[in-house]
């Protein structure tokens, strides 16, 4: 039975196989002069009349008196310029002598023979025109997709410059950078990436910067891509990062026109796509997720307070909770006595011992930092009060946790703020876990351990051949722009890890 | 290991020449000196230092006479396979056991002084774990790693000295040549081997970008390990004179424990993670050397896979004597006493062997096999 089943199945599925490949060599063939045949095709191809946004207009030319048939799919196109260069001039041409081509006021056209491209066109919102006779289509630039409008910044936001941030359409992204870099050295390389939704991914650089090698290998890990549809740059991240299962990222993910731009000017390849209201960099190395761009936009002094804020944030989100543990539970006597005298008497009525506390606490934080980002607007507020009173104040009068707990553990997560890079900020959080666990283990020599054991980890990553670390460890000449930044004059040198062209900015 | 073989700079290189031997000024090698030349074992590091100069020369005039052959390979070279096997085989047996001597005072040092009531194996197992696995990431990561830390150990250091000094006796420290002028520097001489790691310091020669950075590299260690040394063992007897630094068995543990910084009294908590850090790159060093020499001598291509299985059997090795606080300062010291003579001659006898070969005039088109 179960056999039989399955012989069953099998069976469909061979079937399916078979329909699908004749449909694949159908659509490497050309199409036919027959506008007949070609029409009937591609009703077949789009499942016409099923298909509700599919449509078909045939239409006799008068001048060069031809019958001619316009497809299009009416949800992705604009229907005014349809009508107004395409149909109208059409309609209302006396002209024999005129060819196709002259008829159309369009900007954009292209003729093509290859059914398969037809259809990439047809898909991207393109119209296509068939002419009676003919042994080719016309693709008309008529392409119209809904999209936002350019917005604000949501994640990076900074007080002082530039606001505008990537939306959902690459076309608008890839002007928003071309407004930055007015260069005829920028390239914008179009590739498609998936094989079934056919996703457009735009590979942007200079050409005259960029390291060919560094873009080779771009272009090879995303050619040797095999999925059916890499809807967004969020995906396809997780499809070309190189160590799947690391905690660090190696691949930059900003939302920020101008960010995007700058790494562009020093020899980065920036990726685009439809449907990603960001861009992913590529190398990334540590300091890129540890910037943001405000820093070069504000005065070197304040630029360089925010840098010290930081890195000292960085610190304490990771190690405050594990070395309070580590100092409570094994190292007490290394406390000053008062210290040690007042967190004991804070401890006294609470029943864990301090590992459980703190980790207790940090669930705590980590849940109302979730339920934070989860709960729909109107009622956002309420966890605010949820979280602050109930966990704060009456687990503390509960004696569930001791109030230095509360104040350490809202130390390192007010912290952890302050690395504004989303993927890097899940390392930090991840990492300060894992520190904690450590220090409960084996106090400051289980939490140095693992944090030796992370630089080592750290510095054996690479980001498409760049050291993780660099221009720290291992040495490459660069502007130093590493944990605090130099005065604007003084950087001339592009980052030496991306080997640029031209290392000199000026 | 499947990382590409990057060549490493001066920074990296004089760290890691650094940690590897100058972490000695913080476990029980300043014990060893002053036991014999009292209050003048601040001097030893310096007379040692005029002394080894002389083998540290010879051996990089040989060394850096070869294009990219480490110290195994050139000595492979100069004294034909049966005798080079002897004497890397006796290089080897003297690392291994200095590692494993070393490791073991070490893990030691964090039971008696931090983890009393840690079981000794635990303690063990977890410092080799994390050097096997610093190892394992290859040498130019090591390097990367050594680099990162030093700027803030050396601080450390030099915050705990400036302490140290602040609350010190500098009157300790006379009469200056303590139990004699010949004693000292009989003495000193006969603890030559605290410099002997150099030596281990030439197998790296391959991995290092060039031989100018290589000789500016080791002469510029050389002088910040002599100073760091002797500044820090002049600091001991400051703080505590020469009688009572005797008795101590671990002096920098002892000054982090003394010394206090206005409001903060016990400051060793602030000190101990560096220490630590620096302990564990060194030991990483350390096996990276002992699996280059291992596997050069039993030809095993994919050195870095021993790593593991080494750091095992240090472990298992190092667990051996008992109350180690005592039998494993014995056998350092004779440790010391036996290498002090090998650190000298052979790099000598290398030199001649080269000499009288005639490699130095046919340097330029050499190629040798």
């Amino acid at each position: 039975m179960l056999n039989r089943l399955l012989r069953k199945t099998h069976r469909k599925k061979v079937k399916n196989e078979q329909s699908s490949n004749e449909k694949n060599t159908l659509k490497e063939s050309d199409i036919d002069a027959n506008l007949e045949n070609t029409i009937n095709l591609f009703k077949s191809l789009y499942s016409y009349s099923d298909n509700q946004d599919v449509i078909l207009r045939t239409i006799h030319i008068p001048g060069i008196n031809k019958n001619a048939a316009i497809f299009f799919i009416n949800t992705i196109t604009n229907p005014m310029s349809i009508e107004d260069y395409i149909v109208s001039p059409l309609l209302q041409n006396n002209d024999a002598t005129k060819q196709v081509e002259d008829i159309i006021t369009v900007q954009s056209m292209k003729t093509n023979t290859r059914i398969s491209d037809i259809v990439t066109h047809i898909n991207n919102g393109n119209t296509a025109l068939f002419v009676d006779g003919e042994k080719h289509a016309y693709l008309i630039g008529s392409s119209n997709f809904e999209g936002r409008a350019v917005e604000k910044t949501q994640n990076e936001n900074v007080v002082k410059g530039p606001k505008e941030a990537f939306n959902e359409k690459a076309a608008t992204n890839i002007s928003l950078i071309r407004k930055k870099i007015k260069s005829e050295s920028l390239v914008v390389e179009s590739l498609i990436i998936s094989k079934r939704s056919r996703n457009d991914l735009y590979i942007v650089y200079e050409k005259d910067l960029v390291d060919d090698k560094l873009l080779q290998n771009v272009k090879n890990r995303v050619n040797s891509l095999d999925v059916d549809a890499v809807q967004n740059l969020s995906l396809l991240e997780q499809h070309i990062e190189e160590r799947k299962y690391s905690i660090f990222p190696t691949v930059l993910y900003t939302e920020r026109p101008d960010r995007a731009a700058s790494f562009i000017e020093d020899g980065y390849i920036v990726l685009l796509m439809d449907n990603s209201p960001d861009s992913l960099v590529l190398p990334a190395t540590f300091w890129s997720f540890f910037h943001t761009s405000e820093e070069h936009y504000l005065r070197f002094p304040y630029g360089n307070f925010t840098r010290l804020l930081r890195i000292m944030a960085l610190f304490i989100t990771l190690f405050t909770s594990s070395v309070y543990v580590a100092v409570v539970t094994y190292h007490s006597e290394m406390v000053p006595p008062d210290l040690l005298l007042a967190i004991a008497a804070t401890r006294e009525k609470v029943p864990f011992p301090a590992a459980v506390e703190v980790f207790l606490m940090e669930f705590a934080f980590e849940l109302i930092r979730e339920a934070g980002l989860r709960v729909p607007s109107p009622i956002g507020p309420t966890i605010g009060i949820v979280g602050a009173l109930i966990l704060g104040q009456a687990a503390v009068q509960a004696n569930i946790v001791s109030p230095i707990v509360v104040i350490i553990v809202a130390l390192g997560g007010l912290s952890s703020f302050a690395i504004g890079d989303i993927s890097m900020n899940f390392t930090v959080r991840i990492g300060r876990l894992l520190l904690l666990f450590a220090a409960s283990f084996m106090g400051l020599f289980g939490l140095t351990a693992l944090f030796t054991m992370g630089i080592f980890y750290m510095v054996s990553i690479k980001s498409f051949g760049v050291p993780y670390l660099s221009p720290l460890t291992p040495f490459y000449a660069s502007s130093g722009d590493k944990i605090f930044r130099k005065v604007l004059q003084k950087e001339i040198l592009r980052p030496g890890y991306v080997k640029p062209k031209d290392i000199k900015k000026r | 290991m499947e990382q590409s073989k990057q060549l490493i700079g001066i920074k990296e290189y004089v760290a890691i020449a650094l940690l590897m031997i100058g972490t000695k000024l913080t476990d029980d090698t300043p014990s060893i000196i002053f036991e014999n030349v009292k209050n003048a074992g601040w001097m030893t590091p310096i007379i040692n230092g005029l002394i080894a100069i002389i083998p540290i020369y010879f051996l990089m005039k040989v060394v850096t006479n070869y294009k990219s052959k480490n110290l195994a390979e050139v000595t492979d070279h100069l004294f034909g396979k049966f005798f080079s096997f002897l004497i890397l085989l006796l290089l080897l047996a003297v690392g291994l056991s200095a590692v494993i001597i070393d490791t073991a005072i070490y893990t030691d040092i964090i039971g008696t002084m931090y983890f009393s009531k840690t079981p000794t194996i635990i303690i063990y197992g977890i410092l080799m774990f994390v050097c096997a696995y610093g190892a394992s990431r290859g040498f130019e990561q090591i390097g990367s790693v050594a680099w990162i830390v030093f700027p803030y150990l050396q601080g450390s250091l030099l915050l705990a000295l400036i302490l140290t000094i602040g609350q010190g006796n500098t009157a300790f420290l006379f009469p200056l040549f303590g139990p004699g002028t010949w004693e000292v520097v009989k003495e000193s001489s006969l603890k030559l081997s605290i410099y002997a790691d150099f030596l281990y310091l030439f197998l790296f020669y391959p991995y290092i970008k060039n031989s100018k950075v290589f000789k500016k590299g080791t002469w510029l260690s050389f002088i910040l390990i002599v100073i760091n040394m002797s500044i820090s063992m002049a600091c001991y007897v400051f703080l505590f004179d020469y009688q009572s630094i005797m008795q101590l068995n671990y002096p920098y543990h002892e000054v982090i424990r003394t010394i206090t910084f206005g409001f903060m009294i016990n400051m060793e908590a602030l000190f101990l993670p560096f220490w630590l850090i620096a302990s564990f790159v060194r030991f990483s060093i350390y096996l990276y050397v002992i699996a280059i020499l291992f596997g050069h001598l039993f030809k095993i291509k994919h050195f870095e896979y021993l790593i593991p299985s080494l750091a095992t059997s240090i472990v298992f090795l190092g667990m051996i004597p008992e109350s180690p606080t005592f039998a494993i300062f014995n056998l350092r010291e004779n440790l010391i006493l036996i290498v002090s003579p090998l650190f000298f001659f052979l790099p000598c006898l290398m030199w001649l062997v080269a000499k009288l070969k005639g490699e130095y005039k046919n340097a330029n088109k050499k190629k040798v096999g």
